[in-house]
């Protein structure tokens, strides 16, 4: 390749500096996406930011109004051996360890998975469930985008040439939740077919506070099913469900290929929304008999 | 540009001089002659460039050289101390676990890893463990048999 160049910024706002000088400039998280298109000449930067030599991009931190904020350098491996994330949102943890395999866990972050944009990745129809947000910081400004915004195209996202994703911020949820991430793929460690997450949280009467959910793979990009929230301030029946699936049925636009057919996406995001919905709902209930 | 780097390899201490583009794997095995991680697929998938940083298995074929700047590398060039076989290399010669053999450098490694974090793993963590490594020879049942003896000894 010709004259690439490799720096290691020491601060945020470093990095955005260098990323708006530069043309051409790529930040290095991980790596385990980016080896790749680089190592098959996909993309030609002229620059490899490193964004691990920057201090406390990955921290896993609860604020004092209840919201969870993970940095962006957090590896898999990190989010999935976190207690705070396994007590407070662990749709997270399934979703981590539904990841590759565990040296790949080693090395890929959650930035990197959502900003990589691939239409399967795992994080972003839990993320979405969770109605997370993320933090955003260019040379000049930082922005919070709500995750199902972020996403533009096939492996693109709205961040500006010169701005980086710092955090990914999880919203309280109610007191009695419970989340499922279930992955369609065909060998334990393949990359997603479908993904799809559900979070429910019920208030004390046992009635919908809280519904999300999120699906990868069934389109250009993740998607949001914001139909879910037709369950709040109801009893949470299987007909219900039954009527929020269906909707992400009609949401979709999968394709066909080597993997599946339109078709049988389509039918398994179906199955999927449905049984994902199901066994959220079952964890929400067992926290409030916990309790 | 090239890039001056420190790491240890091995226990070693080395002091290279790569172009930021270049994966470990490439490194370790053309300028270093470490041959025993393998290239298979060079995607991250098949488990053949596996090796240590730090302790923790990674894939060399998706890290670049520069980035391991400072940390520590261990291949399988690295596991048998003084030329003494490795407790994990002699289970796996004794239990039958390698016929072609190019699996084995990254299983060898990813065995190592789980004895040290955990030294009597039940056979469903040995198996989760080496999830990323393919072998197209022994369906695995000798790998974790031979880890698991490894864990014994």
């Amino acid at each position: 390749m010709e004259n690439i160049e490799y720096v290691e910024p020491k601060t945020v706002r470093e990095a955005c500096a260098l990323l708006a000088k530069s043309e051409n400039a790529k930040v290095l998280a991980g790596g385990a996406s980016l080896v790749v298109l680089l190592k098959n000449k996909l993309i030609f930067p002229d620059q490899l930011v490193n964004l691990k030599t920057i201090a406390g991009l990955d921290r896993i931190d609860p604020s004092p109004e209840g919201e969870l904020r993970i940095g962006a350098l957090c590896r898999h491996r990190d989010i999935e051996n976190s207690p705070v994330i396994q007590e407070r949102c662990e749709i997270l943890t399934q979703a981590a360890l539904s990841i590759a395999s565990p040296p790949i866990r080693n090395m890929g972050t959650i930035g990197g998975n959502i900003c990589h944009a691939e239409p399967s990745a795992d994080f972003p129809p839990a993320l979405i469930a969770l109605g997370a947000t993320l933090k955003i910081t260019g040379s000049k400004q930082s922005r919070t985008v709500p995750i199902a915004e972020f996403f533009s195209d096939y492996y693109e996202n709205v961040l500006e040439p010169d701005e980086i994703l710092t955090e990914i911020r999880i919203p309280p949820l109610p007191s009695f939740s419970g989340g499922s991430y279930l992955k369609l793929n065909k060998t334990t460690n393949s990359v997603a077919i479908l993904g799809v997450g559900a979070v429910i949280g019920l208030d004390e009467s046992g009635n919908c506070a809280y519904a999300g959910l999120g699906v990868g793979g069934a389109a250009s990009t993740p998607l949001a099913i914001t139909d879910a929230a037709m369950l709040v301030e109801k009893p949470i029946t299987s007909s219900l469900i039954e009527t929020v699936a269906s909707a992400a049925v009609k949401r979709c636009e999968p394709i066909s290929n080597v993997h599946a057919t339109e078709t049988y996406r389509k039918e398994m995001v179906g199955v999927l929304a449905r049984r994902a919905l199901t066994r959220a709902l079952e964890k929400a209930e067992r926290t409030t008999k916990e309790s | 540009m090239k890039k001056e780097i420190e790491l240890t390899i091995n226990g070693s201490p080395y002091r290279l001089s790569v172009e930021p583009d270049r994966t470990l794997l490439e490194v370790l095995r053309e300028d270093l002659g470490l041959t025993g991680t393998k290239e298979g697929c060079a995607s991250g998938e098949c488990g053949a460039c596996t090796v240590l940083l730090d302790g923790e298995p990674i894939r060399s074929c998706l890290i670049l050289a520069v980035d391991v700047r400072g940390r520590e590398v261990v291949t399988i060039e690295g596991v048998a101390e003084n030329r003494t076989p490795h407790k994990i290399q002699k289970a796996f010669i004794d239990c039958g676990a390698i016929q072609c053999g190019f699996c084995t450098p990254g299983m060898i490694l990813v065995g190592k890893a789980l004895l040290e974090k955990h030294p009597k793993p039940g056979e469903r963590q040995i198996r989760e463990a080496i999830s990323g490594n393919l072998c197209r020879c022994t369906g695995y049942a000798k790998i974790v048999e031979a880890i698991k003896a490894a864990s014994r000894s």
